[in-house]
């Protein structure tokens, strides 16, 4: 593939209010390996859809250490990129932004003639922080904590509606409703909506069709910019609304940037705390013993919290090299894609040894359930808390569960990593 | 509304208005100041918004606020002094109006 057709990945100029496609280079499959690549280190890292993959994700990522050099590179029909799986590299990476730029980073289909910018994560500092500085103050430890007691109702509704019944099916009476309930009241937007959302979500998240991909986000961008234009001429205390409404720099934010950052929060909101309840809910059921210490050490659940997100870590960070980098002595040039495997660097038995046991008194380590840099996630502690009164609520009332007999737990490929049925009975 | 004076490791130094009840690494990204990652966002998790308190300040401000930053800062990419605190664990109040805290030469 020529590299010179399209845009060097450091000039391209970001204007959030206006944005355009910034064309970057593609080299798909392993017809399309760059010259740079050493052929050693061309590997198929398994990740998201093969079947060694599916049949425990999250163990088969933290054997990545063992069977896998530390940095490859991985041919895709999708994309290829170099994957990294250490815990020091990923820091790295995702600690330098001026390197390593945060750009196309969904594969959601966007038209050239209505591109927008998923914000905050595709703007560079150091206008990102003025998109983040908008929401913080909701989103910030302080207040989260306002919404902690309508959450905790959340979820106690909704396990009371099926706690008598003696089994669920935990991602569907559970995982998926009480994360979009609490999206919902966040983001000021109607609970009728429930049903339709989730449809989407899951269309886009796990769909392999293309086609039905954009039908669904296409759905859902219909829905938002109905929803934006509605707050706009009646304002609310919702995060719509406050986005909507919003100025940085002395100015309104431009239709494009409204839209752009009410859907990425509509993205990032409904599937991946969806996942995490799902994994950790299926080892809880697993594991029984450990569901008792959970419940008798009542005063370390932010330990418990922190520890559960590292072992189940749901997804991944991409950036493109903006320019040519050396990184553990592996050669990146300008254009290549990086793909951090936040979960196995969570399993990097250098930083947290024997990484696959679940153990509460570890000492404090960065980890990158939510990534980091600055473009670490916002709804961490939204994540967080709902996790602790997820994990409250549902031990007080059920404390004792396992997998339904003969139900055998089966993986779904895609960019968030969870199960896709948790039958459980008690 | 109370103020907080940043002197970056090179010298530089910033006063902004802080309101009562926010913290020191939120006075900092909200108004531009340089210096200051805070990237977990005040969990706390990591150890990105270091600073050192003014020695003028040191018994006003106290010393970590819990064992959770006590661990934390021990992993500080730079120097950890008896001064040391991770900013998003100081939280505005009148009395801390004019504090003074200095950054350390990087985060990571």
């Amino acid at each position: 593939m020529n590299d010179m057709t399209t845009t060097a990945v450091a000039d391209f100029v970001q204007d959030p209010a206006n944005p355009r496609n910034p064309h970057l280079p593609r080299f798909c499959g392993r017809g399309n390996i760059r010259a740079h690549v050493p052929a050693d280190l061309v590997r198929d890292s398994g990740l998201i859809t093969s079947p060694e993959f599916l049949v425990e994700p999250h163990d088969y990522m933290a054997a990545m250490h063992t069977k896998l050099p530390p940095i490859f590179y991985s041919p895709s029909d999708y994309g290829n990129s170099w994957t990294l799986i250490k815990h020091e590299d990923c820091l790295k990476v995702l600690r330098n932004a001026n390197d390593f730029r945060n750009l196309d980073i969904a594969p959601f289909p966007r038209p050239d003639d209505d591109y927008f910018f998923f914000i905050p994560p595709e703007i560079d500092p150091p206008h990102h922080r003025k998109y983040r500085n908008i929401v913080d103050p909701l989103f910030c430890p302080a207040g989260i904590k306002t919404l902690e007691g309508k959450i905790r109702q959340r979820a106690i509704d909704l396990i009371e509606g099926f706690v008598a019944d003696g089994a669920c099916e935990f991602t569907t009476a559970f995982g998926r409703p009480l994360p979009v309930a609490v999206f919902l009241d966040i983001m000021g937007l109607p609970q009728d909506m429930m049903g339709t959302f989730v449809g989407w979500c899951d269309t886009m998240i796990h769909s392999s069709d293309p086609a039905e991909v954009g039908k669904a986000f296409g759905s859902a961008i219909a829905y938002l910019k109905v929803a934006i234009a509605e707050k706009q001429a009646n304002p609310d205390g919702g995060v719509v609304s406050l986005i909507a409404n919003a100025e940085i720099d002395g100015r309104k934010l431009s239709e494009k940037e409204v839209f752009g950052f009410v859907c990425f929060l509509w993205i990032g909101g409904l599937d991946t705390v969806y996942a995490t309840l799902n994994n950790i809910w299926v080892w809880l059921a697993r594991h029984p013993e450990r569901v008792q210490e959970i419940i008798d050490r009542p005063d370390d659940i932010d330990d418990i919290v922190e520890e559960l997100l590292r072992r189940y870590s749901v997804t991944f960070s991409g950036r493109v090299v903006a320019r040519d980098i050396e990184l553990r002595g592996v050669q990146m040039k300008q254009g290549d894609r990086v793909l951090c495997c936040l979960p196995a660097a969570n399993f990097d038995p250098e930083v947290f040894p024997n990484p696959l046991e679940v153990d509460f008194d570890r000492p404090r380590k960065t980890i990158l359930a939510f990534t980091v840099g600055v473009h670490s996630c916002m709804g961490g502690h939204l994540a967080r808390m709902e996790l602790k009164i997820a994990l409250q609520e549902w031990l007080k009332r059920i404390p004792r569960f396992s997998i339904k007999p003969g139900h055998e737990i089966k993986y779904k490929p895609g960019g968030v990593v969870g199960p896709a049925a948790v039958p459980l009975v008690w | 509304m109370p103020k907080v004076t940043y002197i970056a490791h090179d010298g530089a130094r910033s006063t902004v208005d802080v309101p009562v009840g926010e913290n020191v690494m939120r006075g900092a990204l909200y108004n531009g100041v340089d210096g200051i990652a805070g990237e977990c966002g005040g969990a706390p998790s990591c150890a990105t918004c270091h600073v050192y308190v003014d020695d003028a300040w040191t018994d006003r401000v106290g010393g970590p606020a819990g064992a959770a930053e006590a661990e934390l800062l021990e992993a500080a990419a730079c120097e950890v002094k008896p001064s040391s605190r991770l900013s998003c664990q100081i939280v505005l109040s009148d009395a801390l109006d004019g504090l003074i805290v200095h950054l350390p030469e990087s985060q990571y």
